[in-house]
C-alpha cells in the first residue's frame, strides 16, 4: 500500500475528531444543519465498513451542492457568524468525504485548529477552554501519529504523549502572550456577532407584562463583589432607569435634561463593591441606592442613574460605592413637573380612591401608608402570570383583576401618588441577589427584575416606596427563587419556595453554586483582564513607560534573540560534557586556533602535535609535554590528580 | 618488541619496495588474529606480500590457486580408501597450514569460496562426520581481482566480513619501481629469506595486543563512529558489532606494533579504513573502490569526543 494512503485508523480518529470540533457549535447552528452534519459524519463511518456505501464523485458534488443551498437558504447572503460557521461545519464534514491521502487529513487537522478558534467567538468559558485544550492535544496526536513513516497497532499513546507535551511547552508562550501582548479595548471579536440573539435585560421602557417575561430567564444580570459584609435584602435595590413619563400604557424615561454636580446628604457609612456586568445592550449601569462614587467615564444624571459609553454587548467589571441612607434635599420645578405628569386614562374611580385618602389625612407622608395600606389590605395577589389588560389597564388592575406583578404595582402606585399631588416616579433595576457562599458574592439573575416607586416628601426628598413588599413581602426578604412551571396557570398566586428540603436539590444547588463561583472568578481574572489592568502589570514589571507598539516591538525582538539562544542550547545538550582534563584540552586548542592553528574535529592529538610542530618549531618543547601529558591521562591507563593538576597548570602557562 | 616487529618490516621491505605502510598493516592485520584479503590488480605484487610474510613469520606455508572448477575437496582434503588396510585414510588438503595463500579466491565458485570460508570462522574443517582442528595459529591471506574483472564470482558480504583487514596495494612509485626492475629477481630474493620471528615469539606479541591499554575515552570515538555509519544517510547500512570489535583489535594491534601503550585515536584512523572499507556499501553503489572514500568521509565526519 501507498505509504500516502490513508488507512482506515487514521480516518476514523480524524472522523470522531471533526464531530467533536463541530459539537460545541450544535447550540448555535440551525438545527437542520446540525442534522446534516451529522449525517455527513455518519455516512463517513458507514462507509469507511461498507466501502460501497462511499458516494462517488458526482453524488459528492451533488451532496456538496445540496448543503451550500440548504446554507444560502437558511441563512441568505451568509449574514451574521453563525452563517459562516454553518458553511465551516458543513464543508469541514465534507472534506472527510474526500480524504484519502496523508496530505487530505494535514489539510482536515490544520482545518480543524481553525474550526476551534471559532468557538471563542461566541463563548470564552472556563469549560470551553479545557474541551479546546483536549481537542488541540487530540489534533496534535493525530498529526504526529499520521506522519509517522509507518503506523503502529494498538493506541497511539506515544503520539498523544508527544502532542500533550507539546501543547504544554506552547503553554508559557500563551500566558506571556495573554499577560503582555497588548490588548485591544473591547472584543475584537464582536465584530459581526449577531448581538441581538439571546441577550436579555431591562430595557428603558416598560410596558405592563414586560418584566415578568424577564423573570423567567435564570441568567445572571451581573456579579457583585463587596467589600464588606453584604446589606440584607431589604437594602439591595440596584438601580437602573428611572422613569417619569407614562400614556397610561407605558412607562418610559422622559426629557430630564439637568445637568451640574448631584448630590444628596447622608450619614450612612458608604458600602463599596465591583460589578462584574455580564454582556447587556444597555448603555447603563447598575449601582445600589444611592450611588456616590462611580466607576471611570461614567456620569450621574439628576434621577441618580449611571451611564456609561462602551459598555454594551460586552462583560464590564467596574467599582461603585452607595449609601443606604440618603436625604435628596429640594425638589426643581422641572422634576416637579415631570413627577405630576398625568396620562389621559385617569378614571374617576382612581380619583375618587384618591380624594378618599386625601380626605381623612393632613400629611403626604400619611397619604403614602394609606396607599400601602390600600395595597395591603384588598385582597391583590402577587402573580407572574397576571389576567390581559386591556384598554385601560391601571383602572383595570386597581379595581378589578388585583393580581399583578412588581410593574403593576409600581405603575399603578405612581399613577396614584400623582393624582395625589405627589411627586412620583418609577424606578427600574434588579432587587435581592442570590449569595454565594463560595466566594461571598452576590449573584443577581435577569428573574430578579423589579420596579418600585420613588416619591418627593418634604421631610426625605426622594424616598423609595416599594408597593410590592407591602403585597408580596417574601419577594423583597429572600431572594426570588419559585419553581416557574408551578405558577404557569395566570392569575395563580405566586408560592414561594421555602427552605431547600430536599437533600438533592441542595446538592444541585451547592454544585450549581460552586460552578458559578469558579466562572466568576474565570470572567474576573482570565477574561476580565483589562488594558487598564495590563498598565499595572507593566508598571509593576518596569515596563510602564513602553508604548503598546514598543512593547509588541520587544517581544518580537526578545523572541529573535531567544530562538539562537534555544538552539544553541539544544545543541550543546549534545554535545558530552568534557571533563577536566579534556576542558584544559580544548583550552590549549583554542589558544594555538588563535594563532591559525586550528584542530580539525576529528584530528587526534598526536597529529595534531605534529603539526604544530611542523609550523611552528619554537613550540615544540611546550607542545609535546602538554600532548604527551593529555594523551597519558586521556587514552592511558592511570589518572593521576597530580598530572592533571600538572595538566592544568601548563595549559594555563601556554602562550603561543 | 618493537625492533623485532621493525625488523619485521625492514626485511620485506627488501622485497616489497617502497610499501611500508602496506606491509605494516597486513603485519597488524596477522598480530590482531585475522584474515587479511589483498584486493588489486594482477601484478602488484599480492602474491609476493603474502609469501614474504610467511617466510618472515616463520610459518608453514600453503598455497591454493582458486580456479572455476576448484572442489571444496580440492581444499579441505580428500578420504581415500585404501585397499591394502581395507579402510579410508584422510588426505589433508593444503588448508592444513598454519598460513594459507588463497590466491585470486574470487575465481573460484561460492562452493569452493565457502569451504574456505567456514574453515577460517571455525578455524577447524567437518570431514565424513570427524572435525579435524586447524593448525594453530591459522592465517589466511587471500588476494583477489578487483570484482570488475571478468571471471570472477565476487564474495558476498557477509564473507566479506570474516577478513579483519582489506588492503590495496597500488603501483609503487617511480623511485620504488626503479629499484624493483633493477634489481634481483623477487623470487630468488625471497629464497633468501630467513625468519625473524619464531612460533613463540608470534604468540606473545598476539598476547600483548590484547594488553594494549584502550581508555573509555578511545570507547566513545569508536561507538561515535558506529553510531554515525548507523545514521548517516550516506550509507546503506551500519557498521556491525564485529566491526566495532575488528577496529579496536586491529588500533590495538597497531598500537604495538608502532611501539605505544594504550591506543589513540590516530591508531584508530590509521587502521580505519583497512578495517571497515570492505564493510561498508552507500546508497548509490558505484563500485569499485568506493569503501575507501566512505571510510575517509565517515573519519573526517566523526569529531572526536
Amino acid at each position: 500500500m501507498n505509504p500516502n494512503e490513508l488507512g482506515r485508523r487514521p480516518l476514523l480518529a480524524l472522523s470522531l475528531i471533526t464531530l467533536l470540533l463541530v459539537a460545541p457549535h450544535f447550540v448555535r447552528l440551525d438545527l437542520r444543519i446540525s442534522l446534516a452534519f451529522i449525517a455527513v459524519i455518519l455516512l463517513r463511518l458507514a462507509s469507511l465498513y461498507l466501502p460501497r456505501l462511499h458516494p462517488g464523485r458526482w453524488l459528492l458534488l451533488g451532496i456538496t451542492l445540496a448543503g451550500a443551498a440548504l446554507i444560502f437558504t437558511l441563512y441568505p447572503l451568509l449574514i451574521g457568524l453563525p452563517a459562516k460557521v454553518a458553511l465551516l461545519a458543513l464543508m469541514l464534514g465534507l472534506k472527510l468525504m474526500e480524504c484519502r491521502r496523508r496530505r487530505d487529513l494535514y489539510v482536515v487537522v490544520f482545518l480543524g485548529y481553525f474550526t476551534l478558534s471559532t468557538h471563542f467567538l461566541f463563548e470564552q468559558g472556563m469549560l470551553l477552554v479545557a474541551y479546546a485544550f483536549v481537542l488541540v492535544i487530540g489534533l496534535s496526536g493525530l498529526l504526529i501519529e499520521a506522519s509517522r513513516a509507518t503506523s503502529r497497532p494498538g493506541w497511539p499513546l506515544h503520539s498523544l504523549r508527544l502532542a500533550a507535551g507539546l501543547t504544554a511547552q506552547s503553554l508559557p508562550i500563551m500566558l506571556v502572550l495573554f499577560f503582555l501582548f497588548p490588548r485591544i479595548e473591547g472584543p475584537l471579536w464582536n465584530l459581526g456577532v449577531d448581538n441581538s440573539t439571546g441577550k436579555t435585560g431591562l430595557s428603558d421602557s416598560i410596558t405592563l407584562g414586560s418584566i415578568s417575561q424577564l423573570i423567567r430567564s435564570r441568567a445572571v444580570a451581573f456579579r457583585v463583589d463587596f467589600d464588606q459584609a453584604i446589606p440584607p435584602p431589604r437594602l439591595r435595590y440596584w438601580r437602573g432607569p428611572v422613569l417619569w413619563h407614562t400614556d397610561g400604557r407605558r412607562w418610559s424615561r422622559g426629557r430630564l435634561v439637568e445637568t451640574g454636580p448631584v448630590t444628596f446628604r447622608s450619614d450612612a457609612d458608604p458600602v463599596g463593591y465591583q460589578v462584574t456586568l455580564e454582556p447587556s445592550p444597555n448603555d447603563w449601569l447598575y449601582a445600589l441606592d444611592l450611588p456616590e462614587t462611580l466607576p471611570a467615564g461614567a456620569t450621574l444624571s439628576a434621577d441618580y442613574q449611571i451611564s456609561a459609553k462602551n459598555v454594551r454587548n460586552r462583560r464590564y467589571r467596574y467599582a461603585a460605592s452607595s449609601r443606604l441612607d440618603y436625604h435628596t434635599g429640594a425638589l426643581s420645578e422641572r422634576q416637579r413637573r415631570l413627577g405630576l405628569q398625568l396620562p389621559d386614562t385617569v378614571t374617576s374611580r382612581m380619583r375618587a380612591l384618591v380624594a378618599g385618602w386625601r380626605a381623612g389625612t393632613d400629611s403626604d407622608r400619611q397619604l403614602v401608608s394609606r396607599a400601602l395600606q390600600f395595597f395591603r389590605s384588598e385582597p391583590f395577589y402577587y402573580t407572574l402570570n397576571p389576567p390581559l389588560l386591556e384598554t385601560n389597564p391601571v383602572d383595570q388592575f386597581l379595581f378589578d383583576s388585583r393580581r399583578g406583578f412588581c410593574e403593576h404595582y409600581a405603575t399603578s402606585f405612581t399613577l396614584l401618588m400623582r393624582l395625589a399631588g405627589i411627586p412620583a416616579r418609577v424606578v427600574t433595576g434588579y432587587q435581592g441577589g442570590q449569595r454565594n457562599p463560595l466566594g461571598n458574592y452576590l449573584i443577581v439573575r435577569q428573574s430578579d427584575a423589579h420596579a418600585w416607586s420613588e416619591v418627593w416628601l418634604a421631610g426625605s426628598g426622594w424616598t423609595r416606596i416599594d408597593p410590592t413588599a407591602a403585597v408580596a413581602p417574601e419577594r423583597i426578604e429572600r431572594s426570588f427563587e419559585f419553581d416557574l412551571d408551578e405558577n404557569a396557570d395566570p392569575g395563580v398566586p405566586v408560592i414561594f419556595a421555602s427552605a431547600d428540603s430536599d437533600l438533592l436539590r441542595s446538592v444541585m444547588k451547592q454544585l450549581r453554586l460552586g460552578l458559578d463561583a469558579a466562572n466568576a472568578s474565570w470572567h474576573r481574572w482570565i477574561l476580565g483582564y483589562s488594558r487598564q489592568q495590563q498598565q499595572s502589570l507593566l508598571q509593576l514589571l518596569g515596563f510602564g513607560s513602553l508604548s503598546e507598539f514598543k512593547l509588541a516591538l520587544a517581544m518580537v525582538l526578545t523572541t529573535a534573540a531567544l530562538l539562537p539562544l534555544l538552539l544553541l542550547l539544544l545543541r550543546r545538550r549534545e554535545r558530552i560534557r568534557p571533563d577536566p582534563v579534556q576542558g584544559d584540552y580544548v583550552k590549549f586548542c583554542r589558544r594555538l586556533a588563535r594563532r591559525g592553528l586550528v584542530r580539525q574535529p576529528h584530528e587526534g592529538p598526536r597529529d595534531f602535535a605534529r603539526r604544530v610542530i611542523r609550523q611552528r618549531p619554537d613550540l615544540q618543547r611546550q607542545v609535546s609535554a602538554i600532548v604527551n601529558l593529555y594523551i597519558a591521562l586521556r587514552y592511558g591507563p592511570s589518572d593521576d590528580p597530580q598530572q592533571r593538576r600538572r595538566l592544568h597548570r601548563l595549559v594555563r602557562g601556554f602562550r603561543a | 618488541m618493537k625492533q623485532l616487529l621493525d625488523q619485521v618490516v625492514m626485511e620485506a621491505g627488501k622485497i616489497i619496495v617502497g610499501k611500508e605502510h602496506t606491509l605494516r598493516l597486513a603485519l597488524t592485520c596477522l598480530l590482531a588474529n585475522g584474515h587479511l584479503l589483498i584486493e588489486d590488480l594482477p601484478g602488484v605484487g599480492k602474491t609476493t606480500l603474502a609469501h614474504t610474510l610467511a617466510r618472515l613469520l616463520g610459518l608453514q606455508y600453503q598455497r591454493i590457486q582458486f580456479t572455476s572448477d576448484l572442489l571444496p575437496a580440492d581444499i579441505i582434503g580428500v578420504s581415500v580408501y585404501h585397499r591394502g588396510e581395507e579402510s579410508f585414510q584422510f588426505h589433508p588438503g593444503p588448508v592444513f597450514t598454519q598460513l594459507l595463500l588463497a590466491d585470486e579466491i574470487n575465481r573460484a565458485t561460492p562452493k569452493a569460496q565457502s569451504a574456505l570460508l567456514e574453515a577460517m570462522e571455525e578455524r577447524q574443517v567437518t570431514i565424513d562426520g570427524s572435525t579435524r582442528s586447524l593448525p594453530l595459529p591459522f592465517f589466511v591471506i587471500a588476494t583477489q581481482n578487483p570484482a570488475h574483472q571478468i571471471g570472477t564470482f565476487p564474495l558476498p558480504e557477509s564473507q566479506l566480513d570474516r577478513f579483519l583487514m582489506r588492503l590495496h596495494i597500488g603501483y609503487p612509485d617511480a623511485r620504488a619501481e626503479r629499484v624493483l626492475l633493477n634489481g634481483e629477481d623477487r623470487r630468488s630474493l625471497l629464497e633468501q629469506l630467513d625468519p625473524c620471528l619464531n612460533l613463540e615469539q608470534l604468540r606473545a606479541l598476539q598476547q600483548q595486543v590484547a594488553r594494549v591499554h584502550v581508555s573509555d575515552a578511545l570507547l566513545d570515538y569508536i561507538q561515535a563512529l558506529l553510531k554515525f555509519s548507523r545514521h548517516s544517510p550516506r550509507f546503506n547500512h551500519g557498521l556491525s558489532p564485529r566491526a566495532g570489535l575488528a577496529l579496536i583489535n586491529s588500533a590495538r594491534a597497531w598500537a604495538l606494533q608502532a611501539g605505544h601503550s594504550q591506543v589513540l585515536p590516530e591508531d584508530v584512523q590509521t587502521v580505519l579504513s583497512a578495517t571497515v572499507a570492505h564493510r561498508l556499501h552507500s546508497d548509490s553503489d558505484t563500485g569499485v573502490r568506493e569503501g575507501a572514500g566512505l571510510a575517509q568521509f565517515l573519519l573526517e565526519s566523526v569529531p572526536l569526543p
